[in-house]
């Protein structure tokens, strides 16, 4: 669009009024779902501490049969996942892509909120149903058969909003690297969702194939979901607030196709040496390694983008979350391609690193990107700014220190778990070994868990403040650190 | 608009082709798959590979509680782990069994829902319980109360899939037995509910080391023909 050539003064102020307008309609849908995925966030991970708390005393909190382990650590998943994850994924989608395509949400305000309204009561009846004794035991899929056509009616509806801008935007001079990997997670999604409940709650019943199926499932929506909106926002958010340019477009496109070719081979290696023919796993393995390519072009981008700026890393919020999001993306790959590797995966294969896998990809990576992206967005579209710099520097050091013990800890617990499995001389003992030994290990994730629900709880403390309008009245940005007076942000930075 | 097709395009390409590879093909094929006959000859016995439905119904309480968070039912080849070498985690319940139980194998899983292959291995696998199980009375006081038998156990007690009444007449024939410091005040007794009485039979029938029709190695090591 061509405009008639203007002084840069009038120009910055059409900027920011087109700015505002666009940010205007899409802030009840976003904010919506911010508000409630923080609460399911809160419940995951108060969830979360309980069930590790009953792995190692079950008689806790006495023998109910509602939060026995089997039922608890579901409910923490899903809520995690459904509640939370997919939630929060879809406000920043929503908000970029609007941004990004320069287009303002037409119409069909009402319909998100519905479905955001839809999206909430099913999966509290989904969670509640878990706790309930309705679980399926299909690992992410174990709310009830109903959930799903709902979940993915309302997923749709965001998804399509979110693409039309993509495809009404599009310019083929303009390279929008971010657009892409958000783009792909609205397409992917409900591919890999359908496939997977079709499979598993519809076809008469596929047997073993049927856990490969479910594998290979939660690997698909980590990495051709959580993965994309999490790099997304940061190739969105690193640029815009140091001022810099992405380091290397090659780097970029590489990293993004590497990630959409390998993504969907990955998963079934979590059975090998099981029933499953032996190629899928292999391939399933090779593609867990191999996912180290786009993981490695990625971080080398961003370590690139960000060099030389990282004072503005200690100051922004935002750009603090996103950096150590983006620092834990090349762990998860790591994690991945450990359990995935033949020669670890023996070893960590039915170990808690699994889990490790699931918890540093979707929290320490996923949530702290969109952490950082909501402590952008939430200020624009409240128009009020973060109350506390207090809270905020709070919930990112808990939060860095709870996924940091968890992570550390699934993996020695895992490799240790692993080691007292196949010690040869178990062969004729009971599991007391195994049992004691990991112990101190599920108390360490317990105490993790909590740490992250007192970091969240600030979080979500802070947010409500803010959706209610009571944040600060100023036009200065909350920053974590003023030493540098001079070398401030870049206006594009508040933009 | 012609790159916007080809980007939309490349992104169906790049995850169409696993998904067709390793989800629909493989789920078309396993959907033709039905039980083999054995060939008495051969393997030695008659009948069909697998021999028998599992119990659905004890299968729906294992799936309900969860079970397979922490229980695995899978054993893996010998080159991969311990598992075929555990005592008593085969047919073979001698102390020192010659040959490692098997790993499973796709045909194992037959008119399963949904195979239970487990997600961690917190207690010890399944996959072939119904040979070592204690009888069923013990297994209903592991199940009530795992720790009066282990004290180090943290597996749940599954209470809620027993009643605890008050003893009228003589005492129930089916009352679980249990140790002194956990058994219920004088005067009541822990009965199992149908619940429990069907998750025990599955339990009993999980056997899945029936030798595979075909493969003589198998047979060999089955000390089913002394």
């Amino acid at each position: 669009m061509q405009t008639t050539p203007a002084t840069p003064d009038t120009d910055l102020q059409a900027d920011n009024l087109r700015r505002a307008a666009i940010d205007k309609s899409v802030k009840g849908p976003v904010l919506f779902l911010f508000t409630n995925g923080a609460f399911w966030l809160m419940l995951s991970t108060l969830l979360g501490v309980l069930a590790a708390i009953k792995l190692v005393e079950p008689e806790f909190l006495g023998d109910c049969p509602y939060i026995t382990y089997g039922r608890l650590q579901p409910a923490h998943i899903n809520a995690l996942v459904y509640g939370w994850g997919i939630q929060a994924a879809l406000g920043v989608m929503l908000w970029i892509m609007a941004r990004r395509s320069g287009q303002e949400l037409k119409g069909g305000k009402s319909l998100l909120i519905t479905a955001g309204v839809f999206w909430n009561i099913t999966i509290t009846f989904g969670i509640l149903a878990i706790l309930m004794g309705k679980s399926t035991s299909i690992e992410w899929l174990e709310m009830p058969k109903f959930v799903w056509p709902v979940l993915l009616t309302c997923f749709l509806c965001y998804a399509w909003p979110i693409a039309r801008m993509f495809g009404r935007a599009f310019r083929p001079e303009g390279f929008m690297v971010s657009t892409w990997y958000i783009l792909g997670a609205c397409f992917w999604f409900p591919w890999i969702f359908i496939t997977a409940n079709v499979a598993l709650h519809c076809l008469p019943g596929l047997g073993a194939i049927g856990a490969g199926i479910d594998a290979w499932y939660i690997h698909a929506v980590i990495l051709l979901f959580f993965v994309p909106v999490g790099v997304g926002a940061a190739y969105y958010f690193i640029p815009k607030i140091t001022g810099q340019p992405i380091a290397s477009a090659q780097l970029a496109s590489a990293g993004f196709w590497s990630l959409a070719i390998l993504g969907g081979w990955t998963g079934m290696q979590k059975f090998m040496g099981g029933p499953l023919p032996a190629w899928m796993s292999s391939v399933g393995a090779c593609a867990g390694v191999l996912l180290l390519i786009p993981v490695g072009l990625v971080g080398l981008n961003h370590h690139l983008t960000t060099l030389g700026k990282h004072s503005s890393v200690a100051a922004s919020p935002t750009l603090r979350f996103i950096f150590f999001g983006a620092l834990f993306y090349p762990v998860s790959g790591l994690v991945l391609a450990m359990n995935s590797a033949f020669w670890t995966g023996a070893n960590l294969q039915f170990t808690q690193s699994w889990y490790s896998f699931q918890v540093v990809s979707l929290y320490g990576f996923f949530s702290m990107c969109v952490f950082g992206a909501i402590y952008y967005i939430v200020p624009r579209l409240s128009g009020c700014e973060w109350l506390s710099v207090r809270l905020i520097r709070n919930h990112f050091w808990f939060s860095v220190y709870g996924i940091g013990t968890i992570v550390i800890m699934s993996l020695v617990a895992g490799w240790q778990q692993g080691a007292d499995l196949n010690d040869p001389e178990h062969w004729d003992q009971t599991f007391m070994n195994h049992v004691i030994n990991s112990r101190p290990y599920v108390v360490s994730r317990a105490v993790a868990w909590g740490l992250i629900s007192f970091s969240n709880f600030m979080f979500l403390l802070h947010l409500l403040l803010m959706v209610a309008g009571l944040g600060r009245r100023s036009s200065a940005p909350t920053l974590l650190e003023h030493d540098h007076g001079d070398q401030a942000l870049p206006h594009e930075a508040h933009a | 608009m012609t790159n916007f097709r080809t980007f939309i395009l490349g992104l169906a390409a790049s995850f169409g082709l696993p998904w067709l590879c390793l989800i629909v093909l493989p789920a078309m094929q396993y959907e033709q798959l039905t039980p083999v006959a054995y060939d008495k000859d051969k393997d030695g016995v008659e009948g069909f590979f697998p021999p028998a439905p599992i119990n659905g119904q004890g299968q729906l309480v294992y799936i309900r509680e969860g079970c397979n968070q922490c229980h695995t039912q899978m054993i893996r080849p010998v080159q991969l782990g311990l598992d075929g070498w555990y005592k008593g985690w085969g047919q073979d319940q001698e102390a020192r069994p010659t040959t490692p139980a098997r790993s499973n194998v796709l045909g194992d899983y037959l008119g399963e829902k949904y195979a239970l292959l487990g997600i961690q291995r917190v207690g010890p696998d399944l996959a072939n319980y119904g040979w070592r199980a204690p009888s069923a009375a013990a297994l209903y006081q592991h199940l009530y109360s795992p720790r009066s038998i282990h004290d180090w156990s943290t597996m749940p007690a599954y209470t809620g899939l027993f009643t605890l009444q008050k003893i009228q007449g003589p005492v129930s024939e089916h009352a679980v037995k249990l140790p002194k410091k956990f058994a219920p005040p004088a005067g009541y007794e822990v009965v199992p509910t149908e619940e429990a009485e069907r998750l025990v039979e599955y339990l009993l029938s999980l056997k899945k080391d029936y030798p595979v029709p075909g493969q003589s190695a198998a047979v060999a090591a089955s000390p089913a023909k002394k």
